[in-house]
């Protein structure tokens, strides 16, 4: 449970983060380093809730499906 | 305890590679002010003093501030000893060398090598036609460089901070 709630927190972080650096490179004219910054943000993001829920399948298998 | 150091350390060392690259976009005007300077004053030197070269350089090393010094200082030396080297091989290798130190980029060390291959080769009124074709090729680098010292200076600033911060928060 601990772990979960550290986990959300960082995502919120990087979710802050990355926003602040898009904004920043918007407002200098780095349109197109702006959004590429965005999409790695967001890639980064995918793969830690993916590895989440990869977690969540394996355990709800080991309750459900094989003992 | 210690992560929290290491998070301190990452995102102080971060801020410093941003403050640095920043301070870059920052010289970079202030450098190429100073080559248009020395031109100048080679202008004046070659125009009205009739100065041979060598001594001309050194006076200027004297005047200059800390990178370009020691530039000029070398071309002077390096001039006054090899007799049998030419001005434009002088001044290529010497500003080569140099270059990496200065917060210069490629167009205006262009500018600057082409106008050593020009000099000593010709009588005077040549020699300060191509110093004013260098002077004015510098200036308009200079205009370029502090343009892009508004966009990118406290651009670089954040993103060191910002990139660190991002750092910590993946690795925490």
């Amino acid at each position: 449970m601990n772990f979960d709630i550290n986990a959300i927190f960082q995502i919120a972080g990087i979710g802050i983060i990355t926003a602040m650096i898009h904004t920043v490179l918007k407002q200098m004219g780095k349109e197109d380093m702006a959004h590429w910054a965005t999409v790695i943000g967001f890639v980064v993001v995918m793969f830690m809730v993916i590895r989440l829920l990869d977690q969540l399948f394996q355990e709800i298998r080991t309750i459900f499906l094989f003992q | 305890m210690i992560k929290l150091i290491g998070a301190l350390m990452i995102i102080g060392a971060s801020t410093m590679i941003g403050l640095y690259r920043a301070k870059a976009y920052a010289e970079r005007p202030r450098q190429i002010r100073q080559l248009i300077h020395a031109v100048n004053r080679l202008a004046t030197e070659i125009g009205y003093g009739s100065t041979p070269l060598p001594d001309a350089l050194g006076k200027l090393a004297q005047q200059m501030q800390r990178p370009l010094d020691r530039m000029f200082q070398e071309a002077a030396e390096r001039l006054g000893r090899e007799r049998n080297a030419t001005v434009r091989q002088v001044w290529q290798e010497t500003v080569d060398r140099y270059w990496g130190l200065t917060a210069m980029k490629a167009p205006e060390k262009e500018a600057f090598i082409e106008l050593g291959s020009t000099l000593g080769v010709s009588d005077r009124d040549n020699q300060l036609k191509f110093l004013e074709l260098a002077k004015s090729q510098l200036q308009h680098e200079e205009a370029a460089a502090r343009e892009e010292q508004v966009r990118f200076e406290k651009l670089s600033r954040t993103l060191g901070v910002l990139g660190g911060a991002l750092i910590v928060i993946l690795i925490y």
